[in-house]
């Protein structure tokens, strides 16, 4: 897969920026970025490696292997050649795996999605996942302003 | 400094027939992918006559496959056409030419090519231009889901309009076997 575009990158950037800042403030967990790979099927074996994930405390980890299990939350951030098929079904594979939220983040139409395993809500405002991240919020223009 | 002129529906309409199938935004016109693959046909050809045999016995409205231009904006002009469309009686109009306004059901099926965005871009269209819902049936996951302008649900299993189509039922393992 080649590189990614500026846009792409700069958007993951923010997005992490504000998790990590949330997450290590209120000593939550961790947060990934750069494509860490979570093992989340066996025999087949599938690895997913979402753009920017979190992992809780109680589970968090320095390995360096791939990471056994499901993160609690990913975040992808498409780009603009990224398959729709592809991007959903990245997202149903993480959710079956016990993920407990997946954002789909579309910086082309500025446009933020949560899908949980029964629901998936567009974000209007801000992002706020309070069942995984507790107490974080993200206002969608901070993410998409340039 | 380069100027585009934009397209109008009404050019669109007469564009020769070159065999390539379009579609115009804003003004701009795109190509729609054509032919396209068997699964993409098997499914909107399921997805059609679900519709019809419903219809059937209860003539609520009129099902169109796929190419019906619906021209959804004006100066600058869009036409987008859809994989199926519904439309309630009391709008049907017969016509050669473009239907005026978005169908009441928008039926987009998903080809493995097509981009995130530009699907995503295709609903919020249908919607923005007045669709009441939108389906977006993805093959290759066997899934669907349902836009509304209220909200977006995941089609657990079986495919269902309510408001617009009482009592049709379109179970996925029916479409997907």
């Amino acid at each position: 897969m080649p590189p990614t575009c500026p846009e792409h990158g700069d958007v993951a950037m923010l997005i992490a920026y504000s998790l990590h800042g949330h997450v290590k403030q209120h000593r939550l967990g961790k947060v990934y970025i750069n494509d860490v790979g979570f093992w989340i099927e066996r025999n087949p074996d599938t690895v997913r490696g979402p753009d920017i994930t979190f992992v809780r405390a109680e589970r968090a980890t320095r390995s360096r292997k791939f990471f056994e299990g499901p993160p609690d939350l990913a975040i992808e951030v498409v780009s603009p050649n990224d398959r729709y098929t592809e991007v959903e079904e990245k997202a149903d594979d993480l959710l079956r795996a016990g993920a407990q939220a997946v954002i789909v983040v579309d910086p082309n139409r500025r446009t933020v999605r949560i899908h949980r395993p029964n629901e998936t809500v567009n974000v209007a405002d801000a992002l706020v996942v309070d069942d995984v991240v507790p107490g974080w919020r993200l206002p969608l223009s901070e993410i998409f302003e340039e | 400094m380069t100027v585009t002129s934009l397209m109008t529906a009404d050019e669109l309409y007469h564009l020769p027939n070159d065999g390539t199938r379009y579609e115009l935004v804003r003004g701009e016109l795109r190509k729609k992918m054509s032919p396209t693959g068997i699964a993409h046909g098997r499914i909107a050809a399921r997805i059609i006559g679900s519709l019809m045999a419903h219809l059937e016995i209860h003539p609520i409205g009129e099902v169109y496959s796929n190419d019906v231009g619906f021209r959804v904006a004006r100066n600058p002009d869009s036409v987008l056409a859809p994989d199926v469309a519904f439309v309630r009686k009391e709008r049907v109009v017969d016509s050669t030419k473009f239907f005026e306004g978005a169908p009441d059901l928008a039926i987009e099926v998903v080809s493995p090519r097509d981009s995130y965005s530009d699907v995503e871009e295709k609903a919020a269209d249908w919607l923005r231009a007045g669709a009441r819902a939108v389906i977006i049936v993805d093959p290759t996951r066997k899934s669907a889901r349902i836009d509304r302008a209220s909200a977006t649900s995941n089609v657990a299993e079986a495919i269902s309009v309510d408001e617009l189509l009482p009592g049709w039922r379109l179970p996925l393992a029916k479409l997907f076997a």
